[in-house]
């Protein structure tokens, strides 16, 4: 596989605040990968750095195996930014073929009036005028004028309603079929489960997981274990508390809960132990539930 | 690249012809103080011929002054916090090209301005100068405007559209004023003609009202302009770098 985006030990710190800290990690191409993670957590940060309008305070970016300031780099990337704002008293098709001519071998025009959803008659509107959706159409056109092999997305679908992002989101599944990579980020779990490959889940400017989807959901799903203790005693208790993977133990309604990451190992001690309990079951939590935990701590923290 | 260049200086120039509101406002106040003051008050000059010429002159470069100082600066203030700035520095845009489009969009303004005003000079004082005169004139203003355009970049480095229009409203008159460009520079107190010959304003006025009275702008009035051009564009380029450190 072919690393397209190369962090390495990225760190950016603003005056006394550090916003990202040490992130490491290589986004291969043809994949679609959400940057997770609550406001504030450096997002945006990241992704600026990675388009070169930020410098990192440490580390090294290389994108396409070159500095993201290089104009190479810069002619095979296309990027739709939080504020889409349009150079005012043009009309959208003059914009479009001003953008189009900055890159070596554009889009073709008719694929991005297509991309664009707009009517003719819109087309010869000043672009100022648009609707907001209508803009971030624009937008998302704007960032393929240049037929980029590489697409960053910041919070592409906040203000869209629920048809305009599936068919944005059917969009960058197609895209990213004829081997484009692309980056976004968001801060719904449920749409970087969607619509992403990976997920990096950021935390107060850290990387605190990589994986699949499925992988993140359940590092931060809370499961646990639960049951009814047929014959109480000192034994039982001591043994779930030496569990290595234990992070919570409690009583509740009569039974006994075991938090853990690793439902398998608790159940095996209980066996190979011969641990005295009965009814034994194992309990996810929900995922929303927990995604909204660490946002939660996060705001707190702020 | 030429072509990307041409593609430019046309966007912002179609900007500029579709926006008649900054022309119309560079006009009307220089328009109505040349009626003012050489039609309804009487200045009492000797020759009054030469002062219709030279206060068209002090108008004018009042007009342009005036567009190159505030309304680039405020453009570019818009188009920074409206975020199109850093859009476009996503773009392989050369950050020059977007420079000199904007620049080139600017000019013609300018352009359009002085033709304008010196228009209404020859329709309501009937200001008639030699044809060499007209375009020496034309010259000197679009050259001579160069400072107040990095002035202008210089304004455009702030973060809100309502300080850079004020401050940059209150640079503005406060040069015109002290230059001698609303009244005569030697009608002023001593102190101030000498401050005001050092300021930009008198200068690119000077440069002009020589012009009329047929001789070439002095030296002196280059010299100091190119000075401050250099000032405020070192200046300008450090508060850019600055900023996009942070």
């Amino acid at each position: 596989m072919e690393g397209i985006i190369e962090m390495n030990q990225v760190s950016k710190t603003f005056k006394d605040k550090k916003a990202v800290n040490n992130l490491s990690f290589c986004i291969e191409k043809g994949s679609i990968v959400a940057i997770l993670g609550p406001n504030g957590a450096g997002k945006t940060t990241a992704l600026s750095m990675m388009l070169g309008l930020l410098d990192p305070t440490e580390g090294d970016i290389k994108i396409f195996g070159k500095h993201p300031k290089d104009q190479a780099v810069r002619e095979k990337t296309g990027a739709m930014l939080q504020e889409v704002s349009i150079m005012d008293r043009l009309k959208v098709k003059e914009v479009l073929d001003l953008i189009r001519s900055y890159y070596p071998q554009p889009m073709d025009m008719n694929v991005l009036i297509r991309l664009t959803g707009l009517a003719e008659s819109d087309l010869k509107r000043f672009a100022e005028k648009l609707s907001g959706g209508q803009k971030r159409n624009l937008g998302y056109a704007l960032a393929m004028a240049g037929n980029p092999d590489l697409l960053f997305f910041d919070e592409p679908t906040v203000g869209l309603d629920i048809t305009a992002r599936r068919r944005f989101w059917e969009s960058v599944r197609e895209l990213a079929g004829q081997g484009k990579t692309i980056l976004f980020t968001t801060h719904y779990l449920q749409e970087a489960d969607d619509a992403a490959d990976r997920i990096l889940l950021f935390h107060r400017g850290s990387l605190v997981a990589d994986g699949t989807p499925e992988e993140i959901k359940s590092r931060i799903v809370k499961r646990s274990v639960s049951f009814l203790a047929r014959q109480e005693g000192p034994r039982l208790r001591e043994i779930l508390k030496t569990l290595p993977v234990l992070s919570d133990f409690y009583d509740k309604e009569g039974r006994i809960y075991v938090n853990t990451e690793n439902t398998d190992l608790v159940l095996e001690t209980i066996f190979a132990e011969k641990l005295e309990v009965r009814d034994i079951r194992i309990d996810q939590g929900r995922l929303d539930e927990a995604f909204e935990q660490l946002t939660i701590s996060q705001e707190e923290a702020v | 690249m030429m072509k990307i260049l041409i593609k430019q200086c046309r966007a912002e120039l179609l900007r500029v012809i579709r926006n008649p509101y900054y022309v119309f406002w560079s006009l009307l106040m220089p328009i109505m103080f040349y009626f003012i003051f050489t039609r309804v008050v009487n200045t009492g000059g000797e020759n009054q011929a030469e002062w219709a010429a030279h206060y068209l002159m002090s108008m004018t470069t009042f007009s342009v002054m005036g567009s190159a100082i505030m309304t680039l600066g405020i453009r570019l203030v818009q188009e920074r916090t409206q975020g199109w700035t850093t859009f476009m520095r996503v773009t392989p845009l050369p950050g020059p090209v977007y420079f000199f489009g904007k620049m080139f969009g600017q000019t013609v303004m300018h352009l359009i301005s002085i033709v304008f005003i010196f228009l209404a000079g020859v329709l309501i004082n009937g200001v008639s100068l030699p044809a060499l005169t007209w375009v020496y004139s034309v010259l000197w203003i679009l050259a001579g405007s160069l400072p107040f355009l990095a002035i202008g970049t210089l304004v455009g480095t702030m973060k809100r559209v309502d300080t850079a229009s004020g401050v940059s409203n209150a640079i503005y008159l406060a040069l015109a004023v002290t230059g001698g460009m609303w009244m005569p520079i030697e009608i002023m107190p001593k102190l101030m003609q000498h401050i005001g010959k050092w300021l930009p304003s008198y200068n690119f006025g000077n440069g002009a009202w020589e012009i009329i009275r047929g001789h070439a702008p002095d030296w002196s009035n280059i010299l100091i302009l190119l000075g401050y051009l250099i000032l405020f564009m070192i200046l300008s380029t450090y508060i850019r770098k600055k900023q996009e450190v942070v």
